[in-house]
């Protein structure tokens, strides 16, 4: 790969003329052909040129280059260059070995050779390199690209890059310049999307608002999906039973499979009370348990206790259990109203809704 | 409850390989060390301690359950009384202490070694009861006995070549690591190391799916919470630290504050010593803070969820039987009923009936007072105080920002062990309690 940075012409010239898929072996002879090309270059003069134009367009026999002509050019004008005799010697370490391209290679080059011949020569100047290369690479015609060719080559015209440029450059500058940016284009644009520009600010701002109106509508889909269109739950009231079966003393706890309560039967702040507690621990969520023997709610988890009354007294919870409300139905049973909680910390035990006095 | 016939017959079988594996690995030591012409005597000690191990498999696989070697009752009893959490936790940083102290006797193989045999040895005489066997055998648990045993492993490897480090570097010769500096390359080398790696776990995680597959349990249900219920093992640190927090600190502040703090370490050290390799000598207070950190406050924490903490959350003792009817007596109390009732013999400064706003968190703050008094102390009198005094050279080296954000990590890591302490001794639940806005400390 390292090798591939440094290439020389030659090295270029080789694997160019190699292919695509022989190109694993150009790198190989290239080395050798790189030092006798470069050094040539410099010391022939450009006289030869129009000899070796001659015996070339003798043998115009351009076989089949319609892909990649230039690189026979190339090779052509670096042969050109050098005597006819030299020539043959510095193309064969140059051409890789399989390359069938040795022959046509050296034949074509009459052609392009001689184009060189007609116009080169007289102004005596010299291509270097990076032309060539230049040449190569487009594919086209070879010619003077960098500065120090420009002068001998007619510039190109300069092609305006909007149609509508005010001043489009007559002169024919050594280089094309830039036309100088016209004021008219801006007033077009105003005029062709100024309406979008003043409503959304720019295309980013187009963007973001499409973006952001799109999170809206999906995270009002998301909190719509929140409340399904069926609920299949308990009903939030529901009949526990007549007093009697609340002996004083007594924790329900038969309703909390299903609804999640216990129902006591205890005495709070010196008032025997029915109260329906919520089986949920304050601390993190987990369902305690009632230890009978113990007379305490337990909680599995992190070891919270709760008195009989719901108020934490070891552990981590942080606040008594909550209270549902609860309250005689007309019927004379109590109903439980899983609706409404009540916070002990918050001094909402005290709502007679929150119990039923025996 | 006490290990009956049956249970014995089935632990018998494990117990008698148990043992001849480690009579094996003891007699391959034994011919190594005698290999080496200069260790006949340890040789001899393991080549005897081998033959003990191949008499207690033959009366493990005797067929007799009465034969199944096993720690005496009384023993068990003993232990099982003396454990808590209290002891647990004091013996673990008693001995995280004595294992920093005394490291250059600790580091050498053949204590390691012994220590290894000794653990072994008492976890298969454990093994015959049958609560233990019960916990430990569980599928869930196996891998925290890996752990242990891991971690025991590792911790070794590293402290013994960074007690080889401190003893050269006093000698003024380069730590061990730069007489290897040979490189090695990421691609080839150390990928091909974890492509096999990679391979040779799969295959073992894949056999120990197979042969130790997860307990399946009853259905999930919202109202009911199993008993004990537990968190993956590697959080069963978290979980113990949410017996003395209330949940937004030891599940969320804490949590991020290991994370931050972690995060942050190599910006607040400032010592370039041990930069790629091992020692202890030279990075004294880092490898304290984090061993303490990780070890003590973490993976002592995961052990003591998994081992010892049973239905209801209570403590048991290694042998002891997992009742969920075990009562264990607490009264927590926070700081504010310490401090009004108990101490000053006055009610608990409660608001007026109808009182506005602004006068209730009076009220509040007013009863909170010693709890936020010490608190603010803590947070605040104490950085300023430490820089002065322990942390004098810190201070100087780190400059405020980066001193105040160490000194105030470290304090909040250690806000863990007090609180722990002062459940246990004091029984305090909260240092700040205000139920009325979930906010409690």
């Amino acid at each position: 790969m390292a090798d591939n940075k440094k290439m020389s012409v030659a090295e270029i010239l080789a694997a160019a003329r190699a292919g695509g898929g022989k190109s694993g072996a150009a790198p190989k002879p290239a080395p050798v052909a790189a030092p006798e090309a470069e050094g040539d270059a410099g010391s022939e003069p450009a006289a030869p040129v129009a000899a070796a134009a001659k015996p070339a367009a003798a043998k115009p026999a351009p076989k089949g280059d319609g892909s990649r002509p230039s690189v026979a050019d190339i090779l052509a004008l670096a042969r050109a260059k050098k005597g006819e005799g030299e020539a043959a010697p510095a193309a064969k370490p140059a051409a890789a070995k399989p390359v069938a391209a040795e022959k046509p290679a050296a034949k074509p080059s009459a052609k392009p050779a001689a184009a060189v011949a007609k116009g080169g020569p007289k102004t005596g100047v010299q291509r270097d390199t990076a032309s060539i290369l230049a040449a190569a690479r487009a594919g086209a015609k070879p010619g003077p690209v960098s500065k120090a060719d420009a002068p001998a080559r007619p510039a190109p015209k300069p092609k305006p890059a909007v149609e509508k440029a005010a001043e489009p450059v007559r002169a024919a500058p050594p280089m094309p310049v830039k036309p100088a940016k016209p004021a008219a284009k801006k007033a077009d644009d105003e005029d062709r999307r100024g309406f979008l520009q003043i409503a959304l600010g720019s295309f980013m701002a187009m963007g973001f608002t499409a973006l952001s109106v799109t999170g809206g509508l999906f995270t009002l889909g998301l909190a719509r999906y929140l409340f399904p269109n069926v609920l299949a739950e308990p009903p939030s009231r529901f009949k526990v039973g007549f007093k009697d079966g609340f002996p004083s003393g007594k924790v329900e706890t038969k309703f909390v499979a299903q609804y999640g309560v216990w129902v006591v039967n205890g005495e709070f702040s010196g008032q025997q009370q029915i109260y329906a507690l919520k089986t949920v621990c304050t601390h993190l969520g987990c369902t305690p348990s009632w230890l009978e023997a113990e007379q305490k709610f337990k909680c599995p988890c992190h070891g919270s206790g709760f008195y009989k009354d719901g108020i934490n007294f070891e552990g981590p919870a942080p606040r008594p259990l909550e209270r549902y409300a609860i309250r005689t139905a007309d019927d004379g049973q109590l109903e439980v109203d899983k609706s409404r909680a009540f916070q002990e910390e918050l001094g909402q035990w005290a709502d007679p809704d929150s119990f039923v006095t025996v | 409850m006490h290990s009956n016939g049956f249970f014995l017959k089935d632990v018998a079988g494990f117990l008698g390989g148990y043992y001849a594996f480690i009579a094996l690995m003891n007699g391959v030591a034994a011919v190594l060390l005698w290999k080496r012409k200069n260790q006949a005597g340890w040789a001899i000690v393991w080549s005897v301690f081998a033959g003990a191990m191949m008499v207690l498999a033959s009366l493990a696989l005797s067929g007799s359950e009465s034969m199944v070697p096993a720690l005496p009752s009384a023993v068990r009893t003993l232990v099982n009384k003396l454990s808590g959490p209290m002891l647990y936790t004091v013996g673990t940083m008693a001995l995280f202490t004595a294992l920093f102290v005394f490291r250059k006797f600790f580091v050498q193989p053949m204590v390691a070694w012994s220590i290894l045999n000794i653990a072994m040895v008492l976890m298969g005489l454990s093994m015959a009861d049958e609560n233990f066997a019960a916990i430990v055998m569980k599928p869930d648990n196996v891998p925290i006995v890996g752990l242990v045993f891991l971690l025991a492993f590792f911790t070794w490897v590293a402290t013994k070549q960074a007690v080889v480090n401190d003893e050269r570097i006093a000698q003024g010769l380069p730590p061990m690591e730069k007489l290897d500096d040979e490189k090695v390359l990421v691609w080839p080398d150390l990928v091909y190391t974890e492509l096999i790696c990679m391979v040779a776990v799969s295959a073992f995680l894949l056999f120990w799916a197979i042969f130790l597959p997860a307990p399946l349990e009853e259905p999930a249900s919202s109202v009911k919470t199993p008993n004990p219920s537990k968190a993956p093992w590697y959080f069963l640190g978290l979980q113990e630290m949410l017996v003395y927090f209330d949940p937004w600190y030891a599940g969320v502040v804490l949590p991020s504050l290991v994370v931050f703090g972690l995060m942050a370490m190599p910006y607040l050290d400032y010592n370039k010593k041990g930069n790629g390799y091992y020692s202890i000598e030279e990075r004294k207070f880092s490898y304290l803070t984090y061993q303490f950190g990780f070890f003590v406050l973490w993976i002592t924490l995961i052990i003591l969820g998994t081992f010892l903490r049973g239905p209801n959350w209570n403590f048991y003792g290694p042998f002891e039987y997992w009742t969920p009817y075990k009562v264990e007596v607490l009264n927590n109390v926070d700081l504010p009923q310490m401090f009004w009732v108990n101490l000053l013999d006055r009610p608990l400064p409660r608001p007026p009936q109808g009182a506005g706003t602004l006068s209730q968190i009076g009220y509040i703050l007013l009863r909170e007072a010693p709890g936020l008094v010490l608190l603010g102390a803590y947070l605040l009198l104490l950085p300023p105080l430490l820089a002065v005094t322990v942390f004098r050279g810190f201070f100087a080296k780190m400059g405020f920002v980066r001193y105040m954000i160490m000194a105030n990590l470290m304090l909040l890591m250690l806000t863990l062990p007090i609180k722990m302490l002062l459940r246990w001794t004091l029984n305090l639940k909260y240092i700040i309690s205000i139920p009325e806005l979930s906010l409690n400390f």
